[in-house]
């Protein structure tokens, strides 16, 4: 028989028990519809939280001092930053490289000290998806330029100092020779991130300050953080990068952050389990259904084995069933999907009453997760996920159709 | 002597049930010449279904030799069996036994189909097929939209499209009543008839034996009798 009789047949096989054959599409859609919402969500708030840590530390790729990683002091610098960036820029896949330092700084003023954290930078090369502070000004105003005078304290800290805008705030480092080096400039700006470790201690400074400061070069810095437009293709940048800055090293976005690392792979491997839990449910409601209705056909079967059709057809025409079970579970499971997915895509959903203190944002490993979770799969993640429900649905067929090639004419066509 | 359709010898055929031995047949002679119109009758057990389930490949007997148009049915694969039951056989059963969701015409070209026939060639064929047999019009109805007889006129119109050797009915007149049966056997009656298609019915329904040229009585698994009606022969 010519496969398209034989697909013809399956198709009306698949509709003589129509409540059955609804209740396995609706099983395969929701199992499409959590695997698509869960790997969704986590390619988004991981590629997020990947970028939220780049913009706070040093890029998704940095090239840094080879000895910076083990010993990241204000000693350890690369030189000739311009030209690494334009080594960086060179490949289309970065969308920027800035240079940054940044290092432990005591801050002071005339009510008290503290230790923070500071990111030295130029105001003016970095974007909205290199350094997103700008938003978060809540008094004064972000640093204009490198050049600029001023300090911008997060608010925790700038209220644990007692420091208003305009007060004076000494910053002490200590430079390449180790000597303590002090600098001092008047708070101008304020910022609140709702992540309490950035608000409690972080400073940032014009990165032309620092480097008059510490006595560096124009074109000196302990870092040039290199920004990808898509994170999953820093190994291969770092590849293409390495051998072009001979004097530094090039490390991606996971070996200067391995707590990120750690935590994402972590709830990865959840995500897998789940799906698999989820991927054997729907099998076995798949191969459920297949197996009873191919044991209530046995006779019908025999029959057809005693007209002449082959061991192959009927297998085939079971296995022409599964496969419309896995096209019409899939666009079932398109139509559960979409109405669900495309709002939490655009808009997101606002999760910081639900995880966090009130007006405070989810902090991992002093990195701030935005509160508004919103989802969005990768394309690859996409095709896998249709593949594996193809796959799996063809499967759970198998052995149904197997059972169905083996029937004896005879013996079924007693069946009544 | 021209090869005989069907010629059974020495054939037994022995089922087990548990430890026991169940034998159905007991050493069958008989042979089937092209054009009879043939009953297998006799009592609940006494083998007829058993012998025309050998006699259709759908089964292997315990010992003897079963041919078909001359070809050793005992020599051939599961394979080849089944290409035979395609190609040379015709079924009739007791509970018409079409496919649910294929309508009468999709029903009655299935063999055609499977032989590879072309589109438009077996739809020819299976039309006029299905106006012989009196289903004009009915083409398009499933076996769920059609009676009991005309369910069972599908299957012959199923059983002859391909121009089999031998059309096997087993008890083909038990599920219908009596009108509709008399109407089915006139029809394959005619067949036999007109077109000299060979029939081989197993039944204890008299109506059939009636209408059989030739009757073959079973009688514990072994031919107790065999009469060729000599007005109709």
């Amino acid at each position: 028989m010519t496969g398209p009789a034989l697909y013809r047949m399956a198709w009306r096989n698949l509709w003589r028990h129509r409540m059955r054959t609804a209740l396995t599409l609706v099983a395969i859609g929701f199992g499409s519809f959590f695997a698509v919402i869960m790997t969704a969500t986590q390619d988004r708030s991981f590629s997020d939280f990947i970028d939220t840590a780049a913009r706070l530390g040093s890029g998704h790729v940095t090239v840094q001092h080879p000895e910076y990683a083990d010993s990241p002091t204000l000693t350890h610098t690369v030189r000739a930053t311009d030209d690494k960036r334009a080594a960086a820029k060179a490949d289309r896949r970065v969308s920027t490289a800035v240079d940054r330092t940044s290092g432990m700084t005591m801050l002071s003023t005339s009510d008290d000290s503290f230790g923070a954290l500071f990111i030295a930078f130029d105001p003016a090369a970095e974007t909205e998806q290199t350094m997103r502070f700008r938003d978060a000004i809540v008094a004064g105003e972000m640093l204009p330029s490198a050049d600029a005078r001023g300090i911008v304290l997060g608010s925790t800290l700038a209220r644990n100092l007692g420091a208003e805008l305009g007060d004076k705030v000494v910053f002490t480092l200590t430079d390449r020779h180790g000597e303590i080096v002090a600098g001092m400039e008047r708070l101008t700006g304020i910022v609140t991130t709702h992540t309490p470790s950035l608000d409690v201690g972080m400073a940032l400074l014009p990165l032309g300050t620092v480097r008059h400061v510490l006595g560096y070069d124009p074109t000196e810095a302990t870092q040039v953080a290199v920004f990808l437009s898509d994170s999953r293709r820093s190994d291969a940048v770092a590849e293409r990068l390495a051998p072009l800055v001979p004097d530094a090293v090039v490390l991606t976005w996971d070996k200067v952050l391995p707590e990120i690392r750690s935590f994402i792979a972590m709830k990865v491997g959840g995500g897998r389990v789940m799906a698999v839990i989820v991927a054997i449910l729907v099998c076995a409601g798949i191969f459920n259904t297949l197996f009873v209705s191919v044991m209530e056909r046995v006779r019908e079967f025999g029959i057809m084995r005693a007209l002449g059709y082959s061991a192959g057809q009927l297998f085939r025409l079971v296995m022409w069933e599964s496969a419309w079970l896995a096209v019409l579970g899939m666009v079932t499971g398109v139509l559960l999907t979409l109405p669900v997915y495309l709002p939490l895509a655009r808009h997101g959903i606002d999760l910081s009453g639900a995880f966090s203190q009130e007006g405070q944002a989810i902090d991992i490993a002093g990195v701030g997760f935005d509160p508004i979770m919103r989802i969005g799969i990768f394309p690859e993640h996409a095709v896998f996920i249709a593949l594996a429900i193809l796959l799996a649905t063809l499967a759970a067929g198998l052995y149904p159709a197997w059972k169905v090639g083996r029937i004896e004419p005879v013996e079924s066509i007693k069946v009544v | 002597m021209s090869v005989p359709i069907v010629e059974c010898t020495g054939v037994t055929k022995v089922y087990r049930q548990g430890s026991v031995s169940v034998p159905a047949l007991r050493g069958l002679d008989l042979r089937i010449e092209k054009g009879e119109f043939v009953a297998i009758c006799g009592p609940s057990g006494s083998g007829k279904t058993t012998a025309l389930n050998l006699i259709g490949a759908l089964d292997r007997p315990s010992s003897g030799t079963i041919r078909l148009e001359g070809q050793d049915l005992g020599r051939l694969s599961r394979r080849e069996l089944a290409r035979l039951r395609r190609d040379r056989i015709g079924f009739v059963f007791q509970a018409y036994n079409l496919i649910p969701v294929l309508s009468a015409l999709e029903n009655a070209e299935s063999v055609l189909v499977l032989q590879g026939v072309p589109g438009a060639e077996r739809r020819r064929r299976v039309r006029a097929l299905l106006a012989e047999v009196g289903l004009e019009g009915l083409e398009d109805r499933r076996p769920n939209q059609m009676s009991g007889g005309q369910q069972q006129r599908v299957a012959i119109a199923r059983a002859i499209a391909s121009s089999p050797a031998v059309v096997l009915a087993d008890e083909p007149t038990a599920n219908v009543d009596s009108e509709t049966a008399e109407r089915l056997l006139d029809l394959m009656a005619r067949l036999n008839r007109d077109q000299g298609v060979t029939f081989v019915f197993s039944t204890h329904d008299p109506r059939v034996m009636a209408h059989a040229h030739r009757l073959i009585r079973l009688v514990d698994g072994r031919v107790a009798a065999d009469e060729t009606k000599e007005a109709e022969a």
